[in-house]
Parts: structure tokens; C-alpha cells; sequence
């Protein structure tokens, strides 16, 4: 088990050097100067040549690699292009808001999904049973931008539960940015609750189809009982890993909810530097949000392990 | 003991009737073979009996009997008491008939979980003893391992002892062997020898191969089609079989096999 741990958090780090590399990589490969978007394209080349030196840009790439990856490691990284201010100050409480909205969505994922998986399986079918497909299809297919403006019209504008556009101070005002950030989490939740509902509802009926569920009705388990003392478990193992998944997606849709409902976190930071070439900012928005997305990859492995003691022998499923 | 009269089933997707007009009789403590190639209808057959046919997707009518008690056409929650109570099943896949998240303990003590009010302490006791008594050595280890940290021999040893835990009065054994390579099948047969003779169990043993069931059953069906061809004492049936079928059936029997048996 614990050496399962540990060669999961080995994969981890590996992964995490290589999404730095791969991102310092593309900026050094991406045309465009900062030194020379910084000072404006009228400016004498021998002050963008001073300007690039004091960067430190004309040094070789791998050396700047290491001294930023050594960096990164001491807490360091780096001082923004735009601002002047090191990059820390400027995307602290921003990692916070979005890491948040993540975790509210996520956790609504969860608490809503998996009991409407095994609701809709249990109850499912019958007459109305397109109804349920209709209306988990079209949740599904709802982009989380225009519920964004629709939550923001209905309760924004009409109602004046919340402030699209002005989000409150997390730390002055935390019931109210809550608020906000919650139907922020709506938004990014909706299509993926429709997702894992469908997932679960499809997991249990696979597993129902087999052997050891007929085995386990040939001792005297009823339908229900088959459900939760067998089945369940077994179908849970790929809900985790969907779940993990599903992370990275709830994160890369957060750049478009923060824009929509005026959320002030690390995506729409992040579009803004990428526009005005700010590579330090960039670079540590990267590299937070990949490894948050790695480690819920990590975590769904680490679970789904103590779930399936098949996994525990560190190979793959028989 | 099991009587079947004129047992029909016809699945709803199929043209032809997959038991067409069984009728069999399963004495107390009496080994009955039932043999046929596939789709010959004997594992519905089993099926049937077991109470485990999916009732919504086909057509079923005639009686199946055990000690009196109608099976076929019981209601679903009265067959649930009599599952793992009076009829044990044991599968043909031991691997994929187990449950890969339980612990094998838990798996072979199901049964009392579901029918007794036994405590956990009491119930492990039990597994033990049957666990013991199917052969499986060292139970104590076994009780707490996951289905594929075992053998297929010992998985299907703890199939067993899941279906016996109970005493139930008829086992159904649907090709229990077949998964199995040699030496262990001819393990498990001397097992359910034993167990018939110990416990005066009634079986229905399902196989496609006939000089397995020549080695454990007294007296063997033969069935095609879904249809009952021959019945009779394995010796005479092997001796002088009287259907065309029977007779291909043992010629498929290779001939150094067929002597080392007679």
C-alpha cells in the first residue's frame, strides 16, 4: 500500500516537471518578444536589448529553466513582467477563489451525482423514461457560459441575490462571496452532474449483468440488496476515476464562468497575461493549475486503490 | 426430492423452445448427471430449478418440485428464502462468479448472513467449518483474501463452500469443473463424492462431457435440443447407448480414455 503511495507521488513530481518544461518550452518557441511588447515597438533596440538582459532573457534557455524550477521549489515565481510585483503577490488570492469555485463544484458533483445514479437506476425506466433522457441530455449539453448569463439575469438582475461583476472580499465578506462563487459552481456543474448521473445509471447496469450478481441472488439477495452489499462498490471504481477527470474539466471551464459572472480568479488572470505576455504569470498558472488536476488524478488512483484490492498489486486490472 | 414435469421455457427472442418438456426426478442423496452440448437447454434447465431464469423476457409453464414446494412458479420474495436455504448453486466460471471487492469469507458466509440471525463471530465459526470441510487449507488466511489472491481449484472450493453453508438439500453444479484444469477437476469431483456421501446432498450435475459425469453420477440424462433423449444408470447408458446422440456423445470420448474408464 504504502509503496503504491509512494510510487503515485514519484509519478506526480514526474508529471509536474515535465508540464513546466513543456510550458517554458512553448513560450520559448511562441513568436513575440516581451522585452519589445513591454517598452512598445518605438523603443531603441538597445534599450529592449538592456530590458532583455535584466530579465535575464538572454541567457540560455535550460539555464533559465533550472533557475525558475529552483525557484518554483523555494517559493519563488518570479517577478510579473507587467506589474513589477512578484508573481506570488499577484495571483495568491486568485489561486485561492478559483481553487474554491473547483472544490464548490466539485463537491456538488459528488453529493448530487452518485444518489441520482443510483436513484435513476432504481426507478428508471418506464413510461417516462424519455423524459429523464431528454432532460439529462439537455443538461448535458447546457455550456456553462449561458447559464452563467442566465443566473446572472435571474439572480443577479431580478432578484439582487448576488452582484454579478462585483465579487465581495473573500476574506471580508466570506457568506456573500460564497454566494457567489456557489452559483459560479451552478453553472460548472450542471452539464457534468447530467455526465456522471449518466455514468453511474450505466456502470450499475453493466455490472448487474454479471456473474457474481448471480451469484449472489442464488444465496437469497434481492434486487436491492444485490445493489448495495455488491454492486455498488464494484461500480464505483470507475465513477472515481471519472471524477478525477472530471477535475481538469471543471477547470478549464472556470476561465469562462470567471469572465461571465465577474469572478476574479486565475483564468481570467491568466487570459489577461497571456495577451499582454507576462511568461512568469503564465508559467506559475500553468504549472498551479496542472498540478491541481494531477492531483486529483493522484487522489482518484489512491482511492480507487483502496476501493479494488486488485490494483494493490501495482498492476492493472485482471 | 426434485421432481420436474414437463418443464417448458421459451425466451421471448428466440423461435425455438429452449426446454422443450423435461421431466426429471432427483431422489434424496442421488447424484443425477445431466448431459449435452451446448445450447441443449440443461443449464436452463438448471436455471429454472435454481429460480434464476429472467421470468419477464420468456414463457415458462409445467412444475418443479422440491420436497413438494413449487419453484417455477413461486413468487419472486418465497424463492428468495428458499435461495441459499434449501438449493445451493454452484457456477462455472469460479472467478467471475465471485464478487472481486468482498473478502472470500464474507462471500462463503452470504448465505447465513441473508437466512440466519447468526452474529458475525458465529457466522465466521461456520465458514470456517465449511471451509474445512470442502478441503481448503489453512481457512483462517483464506477467510480474509480477496477471489484473485486464490486458485482457481481453491476459488471453486469456496464456491462450494458458499453453496453448502447452509445444508441446503439439493446442490446444483452447472459445469463446476470445466474452467478447471485436469488434476484439480478430478480434486473437486472427489470433493462432491464426498460430500454426497457425508451429507446425503442431492445433485444436479451439469457437464458437457460425459466421462466426467460417468465418474461421479449413478445416473445420467442425456439431453438435445431441449429435449430429454436418454435417461438411465451411467454404466448401462455407457454400455449400450440407445440414441444416435448418446452415442456420438461417447465416441467424442477419446478411445485410451474411454478404456481407462470401463
Amino acid at each position: 500500500m504504502m509503496k503504491y503511495v509512494l510510487k503515485r507521488i514519484g509519478m506526480l513530481v514526474v508529471t509536474m516537471l515535465l508540464v513546466s518544461f513543456l510550458t517554458f518550452l512553448a513560450f520559448e518557441l511562441i513568436s513575440g518578444d516581451p522585452a519589445r511588447s513591454m517598452l512598445g515597438t518605438n523603443a531603441p533596440s538597445y534599450q529592449v536589448d538592456a530590458l532583455r538582459h535584466e530579465l535575464g532573457l538572454d541567457q540560455p534557455f535550460f539555464l533559465r529553466y533550472f533557475k525558475w524550477l529552483t525557484g518554483f521549489f523555494s517559493g519563488d515565481l518570479g517577478i510579473s513582467y507587467s506589474y513589477r510585483q512578484p508573481v506570488w503577490d499577484l495571483i495568491g488570492s486568485k489561486l485561492m477563489i478559483t481553487i474554491l469555485l473547483s472544490l464548490i463544484s466539485f463537491a456538488l458533483i459528488v453529493i448530487i451525482s452518485i444518489p441520482m445514479g443510483i436513484f435513476s437506476y432504481q426507478w428508471g425506466g418506464g413510461p417516462f423514461e424519455w423524459i429523464r433522457t431528454s432532460f439529462n441530455q439537455l443538461c448535458m449539453a447546457i455550456p456553462p457560459f449561458f447559464t452563467g448569463i442566465l443566473l446572472s439575469y435571474v439572480f443577479g438582475i431580478l432578484f439582487r441575490v448576488f452582484s454579478p461583476g462585483d465579487f465581495p472580499d473573500l476574506y471580508e465578506e466570506p457568506g456573500a462571496a460564497f454566494l457567489h462563487l456557489f452559483f459560479g459552481a451552478i453553472c460548472l456543474s450542471i452539464p457534468r452532474i447530467a455526465m456522471t448521473t449518466r455514468m453511474m445509471r450505466s456502470t450499475i447496469v453493466s455490472e448487474m449483468n454479471k456473474a457474481y450478481v448471480r451469484t449472489a441472488i442464488s444465496r437469497g439477495n434481492d434486487r436491492r440488496s444485490v445493489l448495495v452489499t455488491h454492486v455498488l462498490k464494484n461500480s464505483l471504481t470507475s465513477v472515481v476515476s471519472f471524477l478525477g477527470q472530471t477535475m481538469a474539466e471543471i477547470l478549464a471551464a472556470t476561465i469562462v464562468v470567471e469572465q461571465v459572472l465577474g469572478i476574479p480568479g486565475l483564468g481570467r488572470f491568466l487570459v489577461l497575461s497571456i495577451a499582454q505576455r507576462d511568461y512568469p504569470v503564465v508559467q506559475a498558472i500553468v504549472v498551479i493549475l496542472a498540478f491541481w488536476v494531477v492531483l486529483a488524478g493522484t487522489l482518484a488512483d489512491l482511492i480507487n486503490q483502496s476501493i479494488d484490492p486488485r490494483l494493490r498489486l501495482g498492476g492493472d486490472l485482471a | 426430492m426434485l421432481v420436474i414435469k414437463d418443464l417448458h421455457v421459451k425466451f421471448d427472442n428466440r423461435d425455438r423452445e429452449a426446454v422443450a418438456g423435461v421431466s426429471l426426478t432427483i431422489e434424496d442423496g442421488e447424484i443425477l448427471g445431466l448431459v449435452g452440448e451446448s445450447g441443449s437447454g440443461k443449464s436452463v434447465t438448471a436455471m429454472s430449478i435454481a429460480g434464476l431464469l429472467p421470468r419477464k423476457q420468456c414463457t415458462y409453464s409445467g412444475d418443479i418440485l422440491l420436497d413438494g414446494q413449487d419453484l417455477l412458479h413461486a413468487k419472486r420474495s418465497d424463492l428468495r428464502k428458499i435461495h441459499g436455504t434449501k438449493i445451493g448453486v454452484v457456477f462455472q466460471e469460479p472467478m467471475s462468479s465471485m464478487d472481486p471487492l468482498m473478502k472470500v469469507g464474507e462471500q462463503v458466509g452470504e448465505a447465513l448472513r441473508i437466512h440466519t440471525k447468526l452474529d458475525r463471530q458465529a457466522r465466521k465459526d461456520k465458514v470456517i467449518k465449511a471451509m474445512e470441510s470442502v478441503e481448503l487449507r489453512d481457512p483462517e488466511a483464506v477467510y480474509d483474501k480477496y477471489p484473485h489472491e486464490l486458485s482457481g481449484g481453491m476459488q471453486q472450493r469456496a464456491m462450494i463452500a458458499a453453496a453448502i453453508i447452509t445444508e441446503p438439500s439439493l446442490l446444483l453444479l452447472d459445469e463446476p469443473t470445466t474452467a478447471l484444469d485436469v488434476t484439480i477437476q478430478a480434486q473437486i469431483l472427489e470433493l462432491l463424492k464426498k460430500l454426497n456421501a457425508e451429507r446425503k446432498m442431492s445433485m444436479l450435475f451439469i457437464s458437457h462431457n460425459l466421462n466426467v459425469v460417468r465418474k461421479l453420477c449413478r445416473k445420467v440424462a442425456v439431453m438435445q435440443k431441449g429435449c430429454l433423449v436418454e435417461e438411465g444408470l451411467t454404466d448401462e447408458i455407457f454400455l449400450n447407448p440407445q440414441h444416435p446422440y448418446t452415442k456420438r456423445l461417447i465416441d467424442a470420448i477419446p478411445t485410451r480414455i474411454r478404456k481407462e474408464g470401463s
